[in-house]
């Protein structure tokens, strides 16, 4: 099995480090993009926490050495070069549109908890009408605290993702960050903390641009 | 929150965003899914794991803050 860990830009040598199942990394060339892959014997996509963090160590080195990189999902692999070789090739066009966004860029997660769980615990003696009055007020809350927390943290970015449904009180986005707006987005992570002393905000990465690849078509 | 309660919710929801990128996101250019379902499971009851153990980190503050409000 070939297992694919990204397709890289501007990569000047291969990282010092073995992939997935202990597998030497690899280079190859299709449609003029650059594939960082390696093989396994057996079938591969094992999920064990050492497979994981094989991949994710490997994009992690191909992102500190390369231009850019988009990384590969984690459990596809391909049976012989031929496969992985056709299936880039219907998809170069979109994977050559997906590089240039990201170019030059780190993503930043961020998760927020807590909020209006005290407001919401209170509404079980509440009057029909009241609890509604009380559900609307909540809600537009939520979404003012989502505009004050996303505005600033969105015009530091070339593109941002929000994970997670509406009604959820765990927000989950990521921001894609050019490198040298990476320390003014750290800065503006810490004042939104200072101005929320409420809530918790967990902000990771940088990472490799994993959630604004989509399936290769060009699109964050 | 504590120093060392801030940390560790730091470097578990550090885990869990490695892992639900690592699966979830990331380009698909095809190939064959080498996932079983039992292995996907498994991962996810791990990703489980986690968040409770992040929701079980928030209940001191949450109590902290809700004394607060009272005053």
């Amino acid at each position: 099995m070939i297992h694919l860990y990204g397709v890289v830009e501007e990569l000047e040598a291969l990282p010092p480090v073995a992939g997935v199942g202990a597998g030497p990394l690899e280079r190859c060339r299709v449609e003029g993009l650059d594939l960082v892959v390696s093989r396994e014997a057996r079938d591969g996509g094992e999920v064990t926490q050492a497979a994981l963090l094989s991949h994710a160590n490997v994009v992690e080195e191909l992102m500190a050495r390369s231009g850019a990189v988009l990384p590969a999902r984690f459990g596809h692999a391909f049976t012989d070069e031929q496969e992985l070789a056709d299936a880039v090739r219907t998809k170069a066009a979109g994977l050559a549109r997906t590089l240039n966004l990201v170019r030059g860029c780190l993503e930043f997660g961020l998760r927020v908890l807590g909020g209006d769980s005290a407001a919401e615990n209170g509404s079980g003696q509440l009057s029909g009408r009241d609890y509604m009055q009380t559900r609307l007020a909540v809600e537009r809350g939520r979404r003012r605290l989502a505009r004050e927390l996303h505005e600033p943290l969105a015009e530091l970015s070339r593109a941002s993702a929000r994970f997670g449904g509406a009604s959820s009180d765990l927000r989950q986005s990521a921001y894609l960050v050019p490198r040298q707006d990476a320390d003014a987005f750290g800065d503006r992570v810490r004042l939104l903390e200072a101005g929320h002393p409420d809530l918790t905000i967990v902000c990771t990465g940088p990472w490799p641009p994993y959630s604004f690849v989509a399936n290769g078509e060009g699109e964050a | 929150m504590s120093l060392s309660e801030q940390q560790s919710l730091k470097q578990q929801v550090t885990l869990l965003e490695l892992v639900d990128r690592v699966l979830n996101k990331g380009v698909v250019v095809s190939g064959d899914i080498t996932l079983s379902v039992a292995d996907v499971d498994l991962v996810y009851v791990g990703l489980r794991v986690l968040l409770s153990s992040v929701a079980t980190l928030e209940e001191p503050r949450e109590r902290i803050s809700t004394a607060g409000a009272a005053r």
